[in-house]
């Protein structure tokens, strides 16, 4: 493999690991704001959320990414590949979140909340100062699963244009004929990038810990 | 007629359904300041959902509830009748009512004295460094000062509970709702958190008690409520409830647990 065909895949590397962040960041706190909608059971909107969630998870991303980039534009909505494809990512990762935060906001125990609510908490101060510092806690491995699994659905994107780790790594093999070196490379790039988010997972816990006293 | 000749609590004619089975039938009680209240029945009679529904946690199918003579719940309308409090009008009439459950209810993620004053700073908005002066002496109180800083998980089930009465009080309420404080404890544990409510009956906290406890019931109460099926079947002191009851459900019952 020559210096180009690695710098082309380190470039592929940052991208996915650009796409992949921005999805993590924008996916999981609308996905908490989906959640909040539901378990508040807003009129109408919550319908809206639990429609939106169904249609998410039936679609692969593929097809979710192509409807973006492609149909979009005919609403007037037209986007550069980047833009579709974090706004796809974001879109789909928000659904799974979203059950993710509900299961766990479903399970938050009752009489914590009726404690809160006998002391005069409203619902705000309650999700505030009860509920949300302990709803990392039960909702942080799941959310760090679905944050690698995100991270690997990256090279659907790529259908519309966007070069990620895969794609490059696929390019150079066509073109040198040697498939192997490029995506050994690109396995090894993606498992350290797995390896940053699990460490991620792994830090946010011990905060978890010392700050409230218990083990994840 | 000021504050002081009002009822601490009064009910009256609470009816509450779930699911079109009748929990609570026009069930009325008036407790007055610094009166101790013990209410005993048979297991699904009502008593804790008659507890719940003064402060609210259930909402009552119909009947009034007044808290030292203000109406709680709804709002009386100028044109006669009554509105729904409000989420946030609700909140603050809690304010007035605390409440220790069964269960505890701590919240694990606050230290012993987090749990304290989480509410007295957020919900009452004191200043920080007085409620937080006035947790460790309410933990004090409860003989729990030296555990302030430990997470409630380290402790067991009556130190718990002990916590959950320090946390109700802090709020300075005008009474004190206890849903069965000691069920959910090992025996050895019943005794030192009787102790603390026996303490406060003394010093004339208004409480309403439902509890299985008959012993403490009769010594710490100024009146027995006997509910059943769903009403209040009798009222008495506890001398005369325990020795002569009036009522052959009462009898039975009283028999049932003094074997």
């Amino acid at each position: 493999m020559t210096l180009a065909a690695f710098l082309t895949l380190i470039t592929g590397a940052l991208t996915t690991a650009a796409l992949s962040f921005s999805g993590i960041a924008m996916g999981v706190p609308l996905g908490l704001v989906l959640a909040l909608v539901r378990w508040l059971r807003v009129p109408l909107l919550s319908a809206v959320v639990a429609v939106y969630v169904s249609l998410v998870r039936a679609t692969p991303i593929v097809t979710f990414a192509l409807f973006i980039f492609f149909v979009l534009p005919s609403f007037g909505i037209e986007l550069a590949p980047v833009p579709a494809a974090i706004l796809t990512l974001t879109l789909n990762t928000a659904a799974f979140n979203c059950e993710i935060w509900r299961g766990a906001l479903e399970i938050f125990p009752r009489d914590q909340i009726e404690a809160a609510r006998a002391h005069g908490m409203t619902t705000p101060l309650l999700f505030r100062r009860i509920i949300l510092p302990q709803l990392w806690r039960s909702s942080i491995g799941p959310l760090t699963s679905e944050m690698t699994i995100l991270l690997k659905g990256t090279p659907a994107v790529a259908v519309i244009g966007v070069v990620e780790i895969t794609r490059a790594a696929s390019r150079i093999g066509a073109e040198t004929y040697r498939p192997l070196p490029p995506f050994l490379t690109a396995a090894v790039i993606y498992t350290l990038l797995i390896v940053v988010i699990v460490a991620g997972q792994r830090l946010v816990e011990r905060r978890i810990a010392r700050l409230y006293g218990y083990a994840v | 007629m000021d504050d002081q000749t009002l009822p601490a609590v009064s009910a009256s004619r609470i009816c509450k359904q779930f699911n079109g089975i009748e929990i609570l039938r026009d069930v009325s009680l008036e407790v007055q300041t610094s009166e101790t209240v013990c209410v005993i029945g048979p297991s699904g009679s009502g008593k804790s959902t008659f507890l719940r529904c003064l402060n609210w946690l259930e909402v009552p199918d119909s009947g009034a509830v007044r808290i030292g003579g203000r109406p709680f719940g709804v709002v009386p309308l100028s044109g006669g009748g009554t509105r729904p409090m409000s989420k946030t009008e609700l909140a603050a009439a809690r304010t007035r009512i605390s409440m220790v459950f069964q269960h505890f209810a701590l919240w694990p993620h606050l230290t012993v004295l987090g749990n304290v004053v989480e509410a007295p700073i957020h919900v009452l908005k004191r200043p920080r460094a007085e409620a937080l002066e006035e947790g460790r002496r309410l933990l004090d109180r409860v003989g729990l000062g030296h555990k302030a800083d430990v997470f409630p998980h380290t402790l067991s089930g009556g130190q718990k509970q002990r916590v959950a009465i320090s946390r109700a009080l802090a709020m300075r309420p005008e009474v004190l709702l206890f849903d069965e404080p000691t069920s959910a404890l090992d025996p050895e544990m019943v005794g030192e958190v009787l102790a603390v409510i026996r303490d406060l009956a003394a010093e004339g906290m208004t409480m309403i008690v439902v509890t299985h406890e008959m012993g403490f019931a009769r010594e710490a109460a100024d009146r027995i409520v006997f509910i059943d099926g769903g009403q209040i079947i009798e009222v008495g002191e506890p001398e005369a409830f325990f020795e002569r009851p009036a009522t052959e459900r009462a009898r039975r019952f009283i028999a049932r647990y003094m074997k």
